[in-house]
């Protein structure tokens, strides 16, 4: 039982980080069809931001701000000179142009930074002990920062004007622009909302899971998986998804077999999509024919 | 299914078509430009450049593959490496562990991944766009998991000691030698892909991807064919891989790659999704632009290693795809088209100047007569309580109605009555609520729209579904699709299905001809004025050889001459024994073509019968009265009644 508990609570902070990413995602994908596959890549990117600045002598919260907004211009450069010049975007072009930048960008860390994998330093050092479950401070942190970015994210999309004019982007492209909001300024916002998610997933995670310049490629497959479980357009059947994600992988890993911990993910991918499409935790999205 | 709604991969496809090179000249000049080359290229390189090349022809057999799966059935797989790897395991098990013969083991080899792609397929191509992408990237993830864990398989440092292949007591171990065997693989691969993209299929295909509903309703089993090329396409990946295999002598995960995914689709990309020489133009391309990066920037940037190739590779896809959506493919047809000048244009009309109404029959005389054609009055279509229900909406309600061999029926009723819902029920399009549906016969409700094709029933569509890519008689040509068999392994070699090809060509010829679009036979179909766009969907939809033929609004946007032709040549066909039935607005040629009437209002049958019973029935009356006083239909209504009777 206190095995089950362990592998849960690991399986769910590492399922929070996969919710993050899943939300940038999902805000792309809803304003503009695109499957960002370079969303990997700005949670490994913010985290050898954050590992460099720190060894460079900058203390832990700066470095991480620093590497955080870095990432958000580098996400808002990607959209401006990649995506908005392309008139039509079909699934193709979408697929291969953000691989075009993806691997790019994962050439461009191994240039930088070596192929090593480096951890960031944990944002508290030590191990809790609650009934034989041991869990490490940082994992908390994990959570809380997750957890305060996914309300953020809710609050921005349920309560804000500009969170409700990018879902009238997603559901209804031409009306949105009939009563005057730029799809194209949605577009530029959705990459910087996925940056900034992005970007706080990678530095979360770098000092479990450590950060090298090919995290990017699993971290945005898993962030994907859990997008997909949610449908690719619920926020948070994202975020559910995220977790449901990472515990199963997590009790896969410790009652299975360890090698087995990424297959999971792809298998979990592949029944969902072919048994339920519209994904198993967002909202019955009606036919419409 | 919600396939006609505007989501389809299809909606989101590039408009051109893979089509090969267009002359048969071309394809020869190619061919042998690429033999030479082969041929010349150890004598004039260093042995560097060649063993470049034999890579370069490895990846190019795979990329033919993945070219036909993109360009041609419009997937887009990130997995290719999966399906390349298990050729290459599959060799080196068979060859190291088993001592194999290599040309037999490679057969096995190509085999087993052809199994496996029916697998993978199965699930996955329900999938579409971006979501098979991602499902063959877990694909091959999946794969080199599997090799990786597999002790078998030699974990992670794989399998080793695959010996080159020899034959005839000859061991082709030198770059130079395996450029020799490899060339013709290349050559015939490439061969095979060309003449399955120009062939039945590859039109069936190419609809598809324009429309697959239209496609569908031409008999096309487009979930069917996806999943062929998908197996033809793992085929050529294993091919590479066994080639691999040996090149290397040693297979490990690695050979499952994301990376190497990439590769392909870079190579894929780069040559251009219109040919499958794209391929081989865009692996020589790569690895040479791979190798040539590789020894240049160390030069340039003191220090540097093949990162930055990495970043070559993501910026070359990230440019091509922003300034050459088409490879160079497209930049070669530009360079060639501006070499020819104008003057030549891409397709040359068959000189069929004649006016298109004195060519159809004269009234009165059946047309498309056929000897097994139903008795006049035999029931071809029997719905039953058919009901649709969107949400809380009941688009169509408890509809009951018969159509017999030989008879018109027009459907009417005001807009948003349910008409076309209730073609899409009976066409397969959507899976009615409740209800049956029964086409000569045979229970069909809820099965894909080519089961309806399939039991001589056919459709058009009051929202154009063209197949853009293709010409008129191209169009038509697809609908000859149920009344061919070239099926893939024919149409690769070509020589057996060219005469079935050539009668496809002439019948759909004369169906052009028939419904009067004769002097627009080769122009782009999506060129024409919307109204001639429906005819062209008649043409396609009288392909098929219908007993049974359900059209949507055919006149809208015809001119009144036209109407009267389209009038007649429905005529024609009712006295041949088709059954129609017809959804129109232009009720006075509704009425005066049609031998029964049902009226539809706000998805409820209020009223069949024959023309002169709907006019006078007073259920109709009142509901084109009784929604507005000054209803158009209504006063059509009362209008035509004395001219109708006369």
């Amino acid at each position: 039982m206190t095995d089950f508990l362990q592998l849960t609570f690991a399986g769910v902070s590492v399922g929070a980080v996969y919710a993050l990413i899943a939300i940038g995602f999902v805000a792309i994908f809803t304003v503009s069809q695109v499957i960002n596959l370079a969303q990997g890549e700005f949670a490994a990117m913010a985290g050898l931001f954050a590992i460099s600045a720190t060894a460079s002598g900058l203390p832990l919260v700066p470095a991480v701000i620093l590497a955080v907004v870095s990432v958000a211009v580098v996400a808002v450069v990607m959209e401006r000179v990649v995506i908005a010049p392309v008139r039509r975007m079909t699934t193709l072009t979408s697929i291969v142009l953000t691989l075009g930048v993806s691997t790019a960008l994962k050439a461009a860390l191994l240039l930088i930074y070596g192929p090593d994998a480096e951890g960031l330093t944990p944002f508290s050092e030590g191990l809790i002990d609650i009934g034989g479950v041991t869990i490490r401070a940082h994992e908390l942190w994990i959570l809380a920062v997750a957890a305060v970015v996914c309300a953020a994210v809710y609050w921005f999309y349920e309560r804000t004007l500009t969170g409700k004019s990018l879902r009238a982007c997603a559901e209804q492209p031409v009306a949105a622009r009939l009563v005057g909001i730029s799809l194209g300024r949605a577009s530029l916002l959705s990459f910087l909302i996925a940056g900034v998610t992005g970007a706080i997933a990678g530095v979360l995670a770098s000092p479990v899971t450590f950060t090298s310049w090919e995290s990017g490629l699993t971290l945005g497959l898993k962030g994907f998986v859990a997008a997909t479980l949610g449908g690719l357009v619920s926020m948070r059947g994202a975020i559910i998804g995220g977790v449901v994600l990472g515990v199963l992988e997590s009790l896969t890993a410790g009652y299975i077999d360890t090698g087995l911990r990424d297959a999971v993910a792809f298998l979990l991918l592949i029944v969902v999509l072919v048994v339920r499409p519209a994904g198993i935790f967002g909202a019955q999205v009606e036919a419409r024919v | 299914m919600e396939s006609s709604g505007g989501r389809l991969p299809a909606a989101g496809a590039p408009p051109r078509r893979i089509t090969g090179w267009r002359s048969r000249r071309g394809d020869l000049i190619g061919l042998l430009v690429l033999i030479a080359f082969l041929a010349l290229m150890p004598f004039v390189v260093s042995g560097f450049w060649v063993n470049v090349a034999v890579y370069a022809l490895i990846y190019s057999v795979a990329a033919i593959g993945l070219t036909l799966l993109m360009g041609l059935a419009g997937q887009v797989s990130l997995g290719h490496a999966g399906f390349f790897a298990i050729g290459a395991y599959t060799q080196a098990v068979l060859v190291t562990k088993y001592g194999t013969n290599s040309l037999v083991a490679s057969v096995v080899a190509v085999a087993v991944t052809m199994a496996a792609a029916v697998l993978v397929g199965l699930p996955l191509l329900r999938l579409r766009g971006h979501y098979f992408a991602l499902a063959t990237l877990g694909f091959g993830i999946i794969v080199s998991v599997v090799a990786t864990e597999s002790d078998f398989l030699g974990a992670t440092s794989g399998i080793f000691g695959i010996e080159k292949p020899t034959f005839n007591a000859r061991t082709y171990d030198s770059a130079t030698e395996y450029l020799l065997l490899l060339g013709p693989v290349v050559v015939i691969g490439l061969l095979l892909a060309r003449n399955v993209v120009q062939s039945r299929i590859g039109r069936a295909l190419g609809a598809v991807n324009d429309s697959e509903v239209a496609a569908e309703s031409l008999g096309v089993n487009a979930y069917r064919l996806r999943l062929q090329v998908l197996v033809l396409s793992a085929a050529y990946a294993a091919v590479a891989g066994t080639a691999f295999a040996h090149w290397l002598a040693v297979v490990n995960p690695n050979a499952a790659n994301f990376p190497l995914s990439i590769k392909f689709l870079l190579i894929s990309v780069l040559g251009g999704l219109g040919t499958v020489w794209g391929a081989v133009v865009g692996a020589l391309a790569v690895e040479g632009l791979d190798e040539g990066l590789g020894r240049l920037i160390p030069k340039v940037v003191p220090g540097a290693t093949g990162e930055v190739e990495l970043i070559g590779f993501g910026i070359a896809l990230t440019a091509v795809v922003i300034f050459l959506p088409g490879g160079i493919h497209q930049a070669w047809s530009a360079l060639v088209s501006r070499l020819r000048r104008p003057g030549h244009p891409p397709a040359e009309s068959n000189g069929g100047q004649a006016a298109p109404v004195a060519d159809a029959p004269s009234t009165g005389e059946p047309l498309l007569s056929r000897s097994d054609r139903p008795e006049r009055g035999t029931v071809l279509l029997e719905t039953s309580g058919l009901t649709q229900r969107f949400g809380g909406v009941v688009a169509v309600d408890d509809v009951t109605f018969s159509v017999a061999a030989g008879e018109i029926l027009a459907l009417i009723g005001p807009n948003g009555a349910g008409k076309t819902t209730l073609f899409n029920m009976v066409s397969g399009v959507l899976t009615p609520t409740s209800g049956t549906v029964t086409v000569s016969g045979r229970r069909i409700e809820g099965r894909k729209p080519h089961v309806f094709a399939q039991a001589r029933a056919t459709r058009t569509f009051q929202n154009l579904q063209i197949f853009a890519s293709m010409t008129v008689l191209g169009n038509v040509m697809v609908g000859r699709h149920l009344r061919s068999r070239a099926g893939l392994m024919r149409s690769a070699l070509v020589v057996p299905a060219l005469g079935e090809e050539q009668a496809i060509e002439a019948d759909a010829r004369r169906l052009v001809e028939v419904v009067g679009l004769g002097e627009d036979a080769d122009r782009f179909a999506a060129d024409l004025p919307f109204g001639r766009q429906r005819l062209v969907e008649v043409a396609r939809a009288l392909a098929t050889e219908p007993d049974l033929l359900l059209l949507d609004e055919p006149m809208a946007g015809l001119s009144g001459p036209e109407r009267r032709e389209l009038a007649r040549l429905l005529a024609q066909l009712r006295d041949s024994g088709i059954g129609i039935v017809l959804v129109e607005h232009d009720v006075d040629a509704v009425l005066a073509l049609a031998d029964r009437v049902a009226v539809l209002d706000d998805g409820e049958l209020i009223a069949l019968g024959t023309p002169r019973e709907i006019r006078h029935d007073p259920a109709v009356i009142a509901a084109y009265l009784g929604v507005e006083e000054d209803d158009e239909l209504a006063v059509e209504l009362s209008s035509t009644e004395s001219a109708g009777e006369a």
